[in-house]
């Protein structure tokens, strides 16, 4: 099966290169140059991944993840060339997924990211999982919460999920960026941080007072012992 | 009291004036009181003088005109003199004695009359003898006599008497002018409880006074030291004309000027700072691009004759060393703009230097030449940002590395109780004293001409030292030419930790040659 990918990047050069690269690592690639475009390229492309660049002229590219986010849970990884704190923790928040900085460090290194996102779900230990008021169907790839189907990304579900299968195991960030993102890298673990809030909002009763994916201070998390 | 003197100029400017106006208030209280007294006391004695003058020449008539020659009869105008005289006193109460002169030669047949609470030995035996020796004139002296007990100031007059027959006499009235010395001590009391009214009110007044002197002076020391302190917006009132307004005035003008040139500086500054952040940022996105087409020609290199393959291996290498320059840059930048926050956490300083070897060790085997790394016994527990120190520490060896001459490089690890600290030592071509002074600064290097193995920025020590001042540690260097150089790193156990001493010694490995 020959993944799509959409590549969102306001410098002509760069994007043809990108797109060219990927076409040649065997994706189908389209490039969009600004964020309308984009989102009209969202629509019709159908993509199964968004590469997108945050500078990005006129809407910027945490405008576009919204709106992307806002439709659709396909994986969106961020570029950007601001090693900033605050740009990379104002994406992430936006719903990026994950983020590669400008430059990386190989088109290898991109690559294998962007088959992390892609890569088929895990064999599955169980077809229902059950943490409190949630019911994680894992084949059906579906949460509901009182028989209502709750919308997570695909990487939520897989968060979720992955706290799910061990109930009782405390899961440090590290062990979270290597199960759920599929890679470990110089440990940012702010990625985890602002995926399990985003998760918390739309999962917990009181996202500030968690009962399902709970803290371990000082260690990571686990869920909620109900 | 000596401190309150010395720190406020209230304080002494009260003090000052109190004492100064004590000071004149004595001296013009004193001569007050001693012309008054004296004035007083002359008015006096002038008047007891005219009135013993006139009874002492009434007495003196009374016996001449009287023609008695008996001793009864005389004797009867003798105890007549004493009260007459007693109660004709035209200014208080005077007492009156007539005593026979002593050492005449005729015979003493009248007794002496005297006031009841007066006695001879009141009258003194020296101005006894003055009026006995004189003639027509009344001598008079001032006495503290006693009556009943009581001292009391007196003028004793004295005057000779001839009366007939019985022989020469002499006539005392002695007047009490205790009332002039109640007058003057009223007087005086009433002047000492003035002047330190007047003290008092003049203290309060200096107190007042300099007070409205002072506090624009106190306010602008205030507003002056809070400048210094950097609160750079802070200015005086100016209110009104005068000397106050005028320093008011100028001192927010050279506050004023202050503030608009160190802001002006720190906008430069700050401009700066964010154009060399802008332009790091602006050349990533080409040098992805270039990065990429790079990356993609390797790909397809074989389809490359050598000279072109040389040419992208030229290209790829030139991108790397580009790129970390522009990371190195960007650090920079965030350094000068205070933006970098340590994030320190409890880390075994083993374990970072442990990492940072292991990183290092391909190079080492590549340039031929050993790292030999002592370790203390136990962790070496501090609070480190872990990144920043395993980055400080890759930057020390592979600097070792590439001037080691290929000998082996020691990598110690030290602590003591307050402290940690990583020394790295090469036996290489070592640095002069003027190249070791340099060899901290930006894009300086040893020997410009030398080939780069590693790629080196020349921002590599300025950064590690950013590092190690971000945890308040040091970063020191010795070295001798041709023989090799140290680098210690020294970090405090704790980020507000103190420590004086490494626990490890500075050039000891090198001067030892342990190694060679």
């Amino acid at each position: 099966m020959v993944h799509k990918v959409l590549v969102v990047e306001d410098e002509e050069l760069l994007n043809r290169q990108l797109c060219d690269m990927l076409e040649n690592a065997g994706y189908e690639a389209v490039g969009s140059l600004d964020g309308v475009n984009a989102m009209l390229a969202f629509k019709n492309f159908n993509p199964d991944l968004v590469l997108l660049d945050i500078q990005l002229p006129p809407t910027s590219g945490i405008e576009v993840c919204k709106e992307i986010r806002a439709i659709s849970g396909v994986p969106v990884i961020m570029l950007t060339a601001k090693t900033d704190d605050e740009d990379v923790v104002a994406g992430l928040e936006a719903g990026a997924d994950d983020y590669i900085f400008k430059p990386m460090p190989s088109f290898k290194v991109l690559q294998a990211r962007i088959e992390a996102r892609l890569r088929p779900l895990r064999a599955p230990e169980a077809n229902e999982l059950v943490i409190g008021p949630l019911v994680i169907d894992v084949l059906g790839h579906e949460v509901r919460r009182d028989g209502v189907r709750v919308p997570l990304t695909p990487l939520e579900f897989n968060l979720l999920q992955t706290l799910a299968e061990s109930p009782k195991q405390v899961f440090t960030r590290e062990d979270l960026l290597k199960k759920v993102w599929g890679y470990h890298y110089d440990a940012d673990t702010r990625l985890v941080n602002v995926h399990v809030q985003r998760l918390r909002s739309k999962i917990e009763d009181d996202p500030d007072n968690p009962k399902i994916v709970v803290t371990e201070r000082g260690v990571g998390y686990k869920a909620g012992q109900f | 009291m000596i401190g309150a003197f010395r720190r406020s100029i209230q304080f002494r400017y009260v003090t000052i004036t109190v004492a100064l106006s004590a000071v004149a208030l004595v001296a013009v209280g004193g001569f007050l009181s001693f012309s008054i007294g004296n004035g007083l006391f002359q008015t006096r004695v002038e008047q007891i003088l005219q009135e013993s003058k006139r009874d002492s020449v009434e007495v003196q008539n009374t016996f001449s005109s009287s023609g008695a020659t008996d001793a009864v009869s005389l004797q009867v105008l003798v105890n007549a003199v004493v009260p007459n005289l007693e109660q004709n006193a035209a200014s208080g109460s005077r007492r009156v004695a007539l005593l026979r002169t002593l050492n005449q030669a005729t015979d003493q047949f009248l007794q002496s009359p005297i006031s009841t609470t007066l006695s001879d030995a009141d009258i003194p035996a020296s101005l006894r003898d003055k009026v006995a020796k004189t003639d027509n004139r009344i001598i008079y002296r001032t006495e503290t006599l006693f009556i009943n007990g009581v001292q009391t100031p007196s003028v004793v007059v004295g005057s000779k008497i001839n009366i007939p027959v019985a022989g020469q006499y002499e006539l005392y009235l002695v007047y009490d002018i205790s009332d002039v010395q109640a007058t003057l001590d009223f007087m005086q009391s009433t002047l000492a409880v003035g002047g330190l009214i007047m003290i008092l009110l003049l203290g309060i007044v200096a107190y007042f006074v300099t007070g409205r002197i002072v506090a624009p002076v106190a306010r602008a020391a205030e507003v002056a030291e809070e400048l210094a302190l950097g609160s750079l917006d802070k200015r005086l009132p100016e209110r009104g004309q005068d000397i106050v307004a005028t320093l008011a005035r100028s001192f927010n003008r050279m506050a004023q000027s202050l503030e608009t040139q160190i802001g002006e500086l720190s906008k430069l500054s700050k401009m700066q700072q964010r154009f060399v952040s802008d332009v790091s940022h602006e050349l990533r996105t080409p040098l992805t691009t270039i990065k990429l087409a790079a990356e993609m020609l390797e790909a397809r290199s074989d389809e490359l004759d050598e000279k072109a393959k040389r040419s992208l291996d030229t290209l790829i290498s030139q991108v790397a060393r580009f790129e970390s320059l522009l990371s190195d840059l960007l650090e920079m930048s965030r350094y000068d703009a205070g933006a970098v926050v340590a994030e320190l956490e409890s880390n075994d300083l083993k374990t970072v230097v442990k990492l940072a070897v292991a990183g290092l060790e391909p190079l080492a085997e590549t340039l031929g030449c050993e790292l030999r790394v002592k370790l203390p016994k136990g962790e070496v527990i501090a609070e480190l940002d872990r990144r920043r120190i395993e980055r400080v520490l890759r930057n020390l060896i592979s600097n070792a590395i590439e001037h080691g001459a290929g000998k082996p490089i020691v990598i110690e690890v030290g602590q003591s109780k307050s402290a940690v600290a990583v020394t790295i030592t090469d036996f290489g071509v070592g640095m002069s004293r003027s190249q070791m002074d340099r060899v901290f600064d930006r894009f300086w290097r040893a020997d410009p001409a030398r080939k780069r193995t590693t790629g080196g920025t020349g921002l590599g020590l300025a950064i590690s030292l950013e590092d190690t001042h971000l945890h308040n540690g040091w970063l020191q260097v010795t070295s001798k030419p041709s023989q090799g150089t140290t680098f210690r790193i020294t970090l405090p156990r704790k980020k507000d930790g103190i420590f004086t001493e490494s626990p490890l010694p500075l050039g000891e490995t090198l001067s030892q040659r342990r190694i060679v």
